[in-house]
């Protein structure tokens, strides 16, 4: 468990990561916070002939929130994002699916940006920006472009970024008014991978009736999922006269899970069945009650 | 019940977790030899084929690189292997400590890479290419037994390991012919691991010139992992000197060096030059000895009261291909066992080994444990056919004061144990009767609540080799003691409980021995720490050299103060009249005088203050303990969440009721880690899927109930009344949880008799 022999870089700006990228193709990969990338190539199934380190780039590590966006600089360490008030306050969701990465060592390491390059199709951030539709920030030699979270997480491990792209920042829109939001996950211990698990954001409107919608997935397909159907099915409709079971089984229905030595994709499917369901169940009791 | 000591009975901290918990330890890792070389294993990446030729060119190119060393280069002149206490005629498997013309599990070492850095050893095993002709794994092991085609060794004809035929008789056809109701069940429990904190490794250094071995290494006996050398290599013992420093665990699998270090071993001495191997995770999980893959049926006779009358029993036991020791059957053990807390008048006991295209079995905390996994079990399903409550039928079979002395069916004589009584602790700590209620009331509301008992009886194992310790205890010039002994303590508190025994009875203060274990150039002869024996058969030394030191310093204070040796009383390390205290000489006076003063005491006073005594003890020691266990079973995920957990052990006079509770509670997440988390899984194929904690889950702090403990305590014959009770943690845990699983289940008609228990398996099961 020793990595195979690399070049180490550590450019202090973000057009010298680039730079350091274009240079070396695809023999060249981005180093973060390491929590995913240190183990695999410890292993030796990850190899990498340059690892360029953004450890250093001290401009990507900041929180601005405004009216209606919420602004995270890549290399926010996750424990950082999780106890930042700007997040809490405006976009409660992320602050509440980050103590279920991993424990509070990788927390610690672990950056906002990293997990989503990274792209494992179980963890809680891309989970939470496909479901808020965030925005993802990406600089290379073009010009900087933003990329909807939704078109940014193209498959298991595998992103839209480009070879000389460097992700910088996420942008979280605020959701106003009567909003709830709830993270519920199933692992087979605290700080494991989820199995199975759903992310939500409900906004109550007039009548108590379900104005705005969103439930995300993860774990249940090769990239974060919008659960679209169980959303349709969910709008309009009175919170009292919710079966969030049904509305659990719909945001399921067209999911193609892993198979591994946890769980079967059946498996997954029936915790995500559940996962859904107790989410909403939560998201709607906080929009309906504070 | 037995009065506590000063020392003795007292919940003294532990005198190295100082050291250890500062990150003061010194592991084997931590040695650095100048010179030294680090060794890589090239591994087979197929579990069953003929190995064409190792090409090792590429890696011999590579900068750095010392050695390349395949069986051709290795093998030549190293000697038969074996180990003491199976001796030197045990069934077992070919010694080889690289694989050699074929490979016969994944993880199979091809050839030993040696290298000036731990990173390019890597590197060069990498360019180490093995021309492998696929055979077919032999991975069922029923399918195996009868093949002759395929084998795992080939020399020794058939995939059968070893076997242990049924032992019938006349009164157990009786028993099954007019029994009320016979059941019968097959129990299966999955292949988990030792996964000590600290991997396997050792640093080897052979001088040339003096024609000595010297070996730090983690291991659990070092005079064992000597003896081996020694045979391995054609040395004289006392040529090999194996030190142990701190380890980090072993739980069985440091009890023998395997083929890795005795790969090492041979490397150091062919080369010269010293040579560390620290192995890493992924080699630890992939190779390092796996444990547990077995199954047993269990058929149980009982009159219409529920009474057993007569038990049949079949094992099967999955040994791998290279299992450590012997052939990796525990089934003998297992046999004398089984009847283990209950009146079980008559029994047979089948088993059959199997040699597979796996990683070897080795030992692991309680090897023989599938027969208290299976009875358990089986109790529980014999009351669920009877319509009785599990806690009712075992009231009915268990052994009771009354019936002591007893023998059982497989002739093991108990004298001082109390299952009956640990029982009714048990039921009683946990609230049995409330928890019914309880569990009645929930299931109305859907809730799947379950509670589940087992009980064992845990052998302290000081037959044959295991049956003798040393300690050496010795007033230094300053007055104080060095307690020296050959002891291999790695987690088990031994630097504290056996201070305190040679504190109680040397009676000098406790901080003023100093522990001294592990290095075979200096310590008493050691059988290792391991089944449960240390409390018995270690602790009976250190106790019988203090008591002999004491009475020779007791002999010199009487004949420094003119007075009979019976009017002196040893305290606080000083020796004084009784009722004088003014008289009291301290240890350090005493010692001065006998190492420096001598010339001023009188004729015949003894002056050799150090003393060495090997503690004899009997075959086994029985203690016994109840475990009980409610969960909650969620039938959404099948998640089991432990509610409570309760242990009521009976290992007699207890040294450290603190240690024994830690030692306990090791054991008992073992079982939790076993049965809810712990799969170490191959493919149909023979590849191994669970090779890294990613996979393999161990239970952590956060799925560790708070364990609350019942402590009954009947002394054993021993001088000191202990018994051992390191293993029994582990042993009892898997049927306790499986059974409260089962209990939980009981309402859905389900009663799972495989583990492990993740809530997939449990989600199968609810649907079918």
């Amino acid at each position: 468990m020793k990595a195979a022999p690399f070049c180490y870089h550590r450019p202090g700006t973000v057009a010298e990561a680039v730079e350091t990228l274009a240079a070396f193709g695809d023999g060249a990969k981005v180093l973060a916070g390491g929590q995913s990338l240190v183990p695999l190539m410890a292993l030796r199934l990850a190899r990498a002939e340059h690892l360029v380190d953004l450890g250093r780039i001290a401009a990507l590590r900041y929180v601005r929130g405004a009216a209606d966006s919420v602004a995270v600089g890549a290399m926010t360490v996750q424990a950082a994002a999780g106890r930042d008030p700007v997040i809490a306050a405006s976009v409660p969701l992320l602050a509440r699916a980050i103590p279920f990465i991993g424990h509070f060592q990788v927390r610690n390491r672990g950056t906002v940006g990293g997990s989503c390059a990274h792209a494992d199709p179980s963890a809680e951030i891309p989970a939470v920006a496909v479901t808020l539709d965030a925005e993802l920030e990406a600089s290379g030699r073009g010009r900087p472009r933003l990329i909807p979270a939704a078109k940014f997480f193209t498959s298991t491990f595998t992103t839209s970024l480009e070879p000389d792209e460097v992700l910088t920042a996420l942008h979280f829109p605020v959701w106003p008014g009567r909003s709830g939001f709830a993270v519920r996950e199933f692992a087979r211990r605290r700080g494991d991978f989820a199995v199975a698990g759903a992310v939500c954001a409900v906004t109550l409107g007039q009548g108590e009736r379900i104005e705005r919608v969103a439930i995300g997935l993860l774990g249940l397909g090769a990239v974060p999922l919008r659960a679209a159907a169980a959303e349709r099915a969910a709008t309009g409709t009175a919170a009292g006269d919710l079966d969030v079971t049904e509305i659990g089984h719909l945001a399921v229905a067209d999911t193609d899970p892993p198979d591994d030595v946890h769980a079967t994709p059946g498996y997954r499917r029936r915790v995500g069945v559940a996962m859904a369901a107790r989410a909403l169940t939560a998201a709607l009791e906080e929009a309906a009650h504070g | 019940m037995t009065v506590a000591g000063r020392y003795v009975g007292q919940s003294v901290r532990r005198q190295e977790d100082p050291r250890l918990l500062t990150g003061h330890g010194r592991y084997v890792d931590d040695i650095v030899v100048p010179g030294m070389l680090h060794a890589a294993f090239v591994r087979s990446s197929v579990p069953h084929g003929l190995l064409r030729g190792v090409d090792t060119e590429a890696a011999r190119a590579l900068p750095g690189v010392a050695a390349v060393l395949t069986a051709a280069e290795l093998h030549p002149g190293l000697h038969p292997m074996w180990q003491t206490m199976m001796g030197q005629d045990a069934p077992a498997a070919p010694f080889r400590p690289l694989a050699d013309a074929d490979v016969r599990y994944v993880g199979d070492p091809i050839a030993l890479v040696v290298v000036e850095s731990r990173y390019i050893a890597e590197d060069a095993a990498e360019l180490v290419v093995a021309d492998i002709e696929p055979l077919p794994p032999v991975l069922d092991t029923s399918a195996a037994l009868g093949d002759t085609a395929s084998l795992v060794h080939p020399e020794l004809g058939s995939n059968l390991a070893g076997e242990l035929p049924a032992a019938g008789s006349p009164e157990l056809d009786a028993a099954f012919a007019s029994a009320a109701l016979v059941a019968t069940e097959t129990f299966h429990q999955h292949r988990y691991a030792c996964v000590p904190m600290e991997t396997r490794g050792l640093v080897a250094q052979w001088d040339p010139a003096g024609e000595q071995l010297t070996v730090w290494a983690a291991t659990q006996g070092p005079h064992e992992f000597r003896a081996i050398c020694g045979r391995v290599l054609g040395l004289p013992e006392p040529r090999i000197r194996v030190i142990m420093g701190d380890v980090g665990g072993g739980f069985g699998q440091k009890m023998f060096p395997m083929r890795e270090e005795i790969a090492v071993v041979a490397a150091t001495r062919q080369l010269g030059r010293p040579v560390k191997w620290i192995e890493d995770r992924n080699e630890n999980l992939l190779g390092g000895g796996h444990a547990r893959e077995e199954q047993m049926t269990v058929s149980v006779a009982a009159d219409d009261a529920g009474h057993f009358t007569g038990v049949r029993v079949e094992q099967l036991e999955n040994v791998g291909a290279y299992p450590f020791p012997g052939n990796g059957s525990t089934a003998m053990a297992g046999s004398m066992i089984f009847p283990g807390p209950y009146r079980i008048p008559a029994l047979s006991y089948a088993a059959r080994a199997v040699y597979t295209t796996t990683c070897g079995r080795c030992a692991y905390r309680g090897p023989w444990m599938m027969e208290t996994v299976a009875r358990e079990q089986m109790v529980d399903l014999l009351a669920r056919r009877l319509g009785m409550d599990p806690l009712e039928l075992r009231r009915r079979n268990v052994i009771t004061a009354e019936d002591l002395p007893f023998t059982t069916a497989s002739g093991m004589v108990y004298e001082t144990v109390s299952p009956a009584q640990t029982l009714e602790q048990a039921a009683e700590l946990i609230g049995y009767d409330a928890f019914r209620r309880e569990q009645a009331a929930e299931r109305e509301r859907g809730r799947l609540l379950g509670i589940g008992l087992a009980l064992y009886i845990e052998p302290s194992q000081s037959f044959g080799p295991l049956g003798t310790d040393g300690a050496t205890v010795r007033l230094e010039p300053d007055g104080r003691v060095a307690l020296v002994m050959g002891t291999a303590s790695h987690g088990q508190s031994l630097e504290t409980t056996m201070a305190q025994v040679v504190a109680e009875h040397l009676g000098c203060d406790l901080g003023d021995i100093t522990f001294v274990q592990g290095d075979t150039a200096y310590v008493p002869y050691g059988a290792g720490t391991g089944g449960s024996r240390s409390a018995v058969v270690a602790a009976g030394a250190a106790r019988q050299a203090a008591l002999a030191l004491r009475e020779r310093i007791v002999t010199l204070a009487a004949a420094v103060l003119e007075a009979a040796p019976s009017d002196l009383e040893v305290a606080s390390s000083a020796v004084g009249v009784r009722g004088d205290p003014a008289s009291a000489l301290p240890f350090a006076k005493l010692a001065g005088l006998a190492y420096f003063g001598h010339a001023a005491l009188p004729e015949g006073a003894p002056v050799a203050l150090e003393v060495t005594e090997r503690f004899k003890a009997p075959p086994f020691t029985f203690s016994n303990a109840c475990h009980a266990a409610t969960v909650e079973v969620d039938a959404t995920t099948g998640q089991v969440s432990i509610l409570r957990y309760v242990v009521s052990e009976d290992c007699g006079v207890m040294i450290n009721p603190m240690v024994v509770e830690g030692q306990i509670a090791g054991g008992v997440l073992q079982g939790i880690g076993g049965v809810l988390y712990e799969h170490m899984v191959y493919d149909g194929d023979g590849n191994p899927l669970t090779t890294t904690f990613l996979d393999y889950l161990l239970p952590t702090a956060a799925e560790a109930p708070a364990i609350e403990y019942g402590h009954v305590e009947t002394a054993s014959r021993l001088p000191g009344g202990a018994k051992g009770m390191g293993e029994g943690g582990a042993i009892a845990s898997p049927p306790a949880l499986a059974n409260a699983i089962n209990d939980a289940l009981a309402p859905l008609g389900i009663h799972l008799t495989r583990q492990p228990m993740s809530p997939a398996a449990i989600v199968a099961a609810l649907t079918p």
